[in-house]
């Protein structure tokens, strides 16, 4: 079963248009979405919630239609906002309390082992957390109540490397259940590059890829050579290419570049950075 | 629904201290004060909580978190109202019993007077909240607060020209007028109404 499906998702507000997004997420995988401020990584988490309405398409959440008794659906879901959004004034303490009448599945103890594996402090105010540990307690109550899908918004940004790295493991962890899935997005691509299995790419509300990292790194490559080899190379092979007075650089299909040519492994940021500049 | 209640009992607890004891001080003035005002004050206090919580919710991206869950427009709302309900009662119980024990005190205690009072104490309590939520929850809270202290500013007026009608220590026929139960029973229905009013503002507010 797939956690998520959106199919011919349209949603247009002022001059933002999301146009025509489709996107599987597989059970048990982590998708990242990629995109700069104002691609519509947000709205999109937002369209899967039901938070924003009337939109054109269909969005499935493990296997219910999201107009479905979308608060069913929430029980499974566990989802951590840019801004977190618990109270300044409580405490972790407190919010356990909040969330045991709040969620049918949630598990005291899990909590309580999550808010001490992350170092969360149980009696100090929100307000008094530094921004890792705020992102630390959202995805520990996200992680608390028996989630079977994570929806992360720009959960990792702003985050020291320990911290992101501590997330990250925990996300490993959450998807060692064949049953769990995990959509995150970031505009800070290498926190993805290294936690997801599925990449997909947004740029001004349109979706550019949706893929296999594994397989986007193995079918694309970059090569530097001088603009006249450049010139010689199929211009299908040829994603992207920058050409400057020392020579060109371009993004490239592996499997369309003669073989006697040097291609260098291509990073998601690389890629991503040329497909919008493609796009442009 | 029992988590937004008892997150706004811990915010209550927290943002809402200098509220407790401006009622606190009211009904402490009332009992040697015979200015009215002193009396419904803290009634219209008690009307601020609710949108000081909405106020700091708002701020918090509690709204906006509170779509994660599974919550209804309608449990957020209803919460608010019942907050509303719960301090409006606490005021009601606090504000009547210094009222009675400064009636008994000064010797004119009748019980008729007395559930008259505790009517007008409960028509100024849901009116207070009744007017005020359904503003804030179709224009967010800094509008809201204006149609708040609006409120304020007319039932201020109508203390004014009605003190010198209203009598507490008249000889009153029946133990409660029918005036101030017909009163009450409209308050109670204008709270009803703001209750729902305020359901479906939220729910238009919601829908982008």
């Amino acid at each position: 079963m797939n956690a998520l499906e959106i199919k011919g998702l349209s949603k247009s507000f002022g001059s933002f248009k999301l146009d025509n997004l489709n996107l599987t997420l597989p059970s048990g995988c982590i998708m990242g979405l990629i995109g700069e401020n104002g691609a519509g990584k947000s709205t999109t988490i937002k369209l899967i919630l039901d938070i924003l309405h009337k939109y054109i398409g269909t969005i499935t959440i493990l296997g219910r239609d999201n107009q479905d008794n979308i608060n069913l659906t929430k029980e499974d879901v566990g989802v951590v906002l840019d801004e977190v959004g618990i109270p300044d004034c409580l405490t972790a303490n407190q919010v356990g309390k909040i969330m045991r009448y709040t969620f049918k599945n949630w598990n005291d103890g899990v909590y309580a082992n999550h808010l001490k594996k992350l170092s969360v402090p149980t009696d100090k105010p929100f307000k008094d957390f530094s921004r890792g540990m705020k992102m630390k307690l959202g995805i520990a109550i996200a992680m608390s109540h028996e989630s079977k899908l994570l929806l992360l918004d720009e959960a990792t940004s702003g985050l020291d490397p320990v911290v992101r790295d501590e997330v990250v493991e925990m996300l490993n962890d959450f998807t060692r259940d064949e049953n769990h899935s995990v959509l995150i997005s970031s505009h800070i691509v290498s926190d993805l590059e290294k936690l997801c299995d599925y990449i997909a790419f947004l740029h001004k509300g349109k979706l550019l890829l949706c893929e296999e990292k594994d397989r986007l790194l193995g079918e694309y490559g970059i090569i530097h050579c001088s603009a006249n080899q450049l010139s010689m190379l199929d211009s299908k092979a040829v994603l992207h290419k920058k050409e400057s007075a020392y020579g060109a650089e371009a993004i490239v299909l592996r499997n369309a570049v003669p073989s006697g040519m040097n291609i260098s492994p291509v990073s998601i940021e690389e890629l991503f950075m040329f497909m919008v500049k493609g796009v442009e | 629904m029992k988590g937004l209640i008892l997150k706004d009992l811990y915010m209550t607890a927290k943002y809402c201290k200098a509220h407790l004891l401006i009622i606190a001080a009211s009904i402490g003035i009332s009992l040697f004060v015979s200015n009215v005002i002193f009396i419904f004050y803290p009634c219209l206090m008690s009307g601020i909580v609710p949108m000081t919580l909405l106020s700091y919710d708002e701020r918090s991206k509690w709204s906006e978190y509170c779509g994660t869950m599974p919550i209804s427009a309608a449990q957020i709302v209803s919460t608010k109202y019942i907050i509303g309900l719960i301090c409006s009662f606490c005021v009601l119980i606090l504000s009547g019993t210094a009222q009675e024990v400064k009636m008994n005190h000064d010797g004119v205690f009748q019980l008729g007077d007395w559930l008259n009072l505790l009517a007008m104490l409960l028509i100024m309590s849901c009116v207070a909240v009744a007017v005020t939520l359904p503003f804030i929850f179709r224009f967010g809270v800094e509008k809201g607060r204006i149609a708040y202290y609006l409120t304020i500013a007319i039932a201020c007026g109508v203390n004014f020209a009605a003190s010198d009608v209203i009598n507490f220590n008249t000889d009153a026929p029946v133990l409660l007028n029918v005036v101030y139960l017909i009163l009450c029973i409209i308050a109670v229905a204008i709270y009803a109404l703001s209750w729902y009013l305020s359901i479906v503002f939220y729910k238009k507010r919601l829908i982008k």
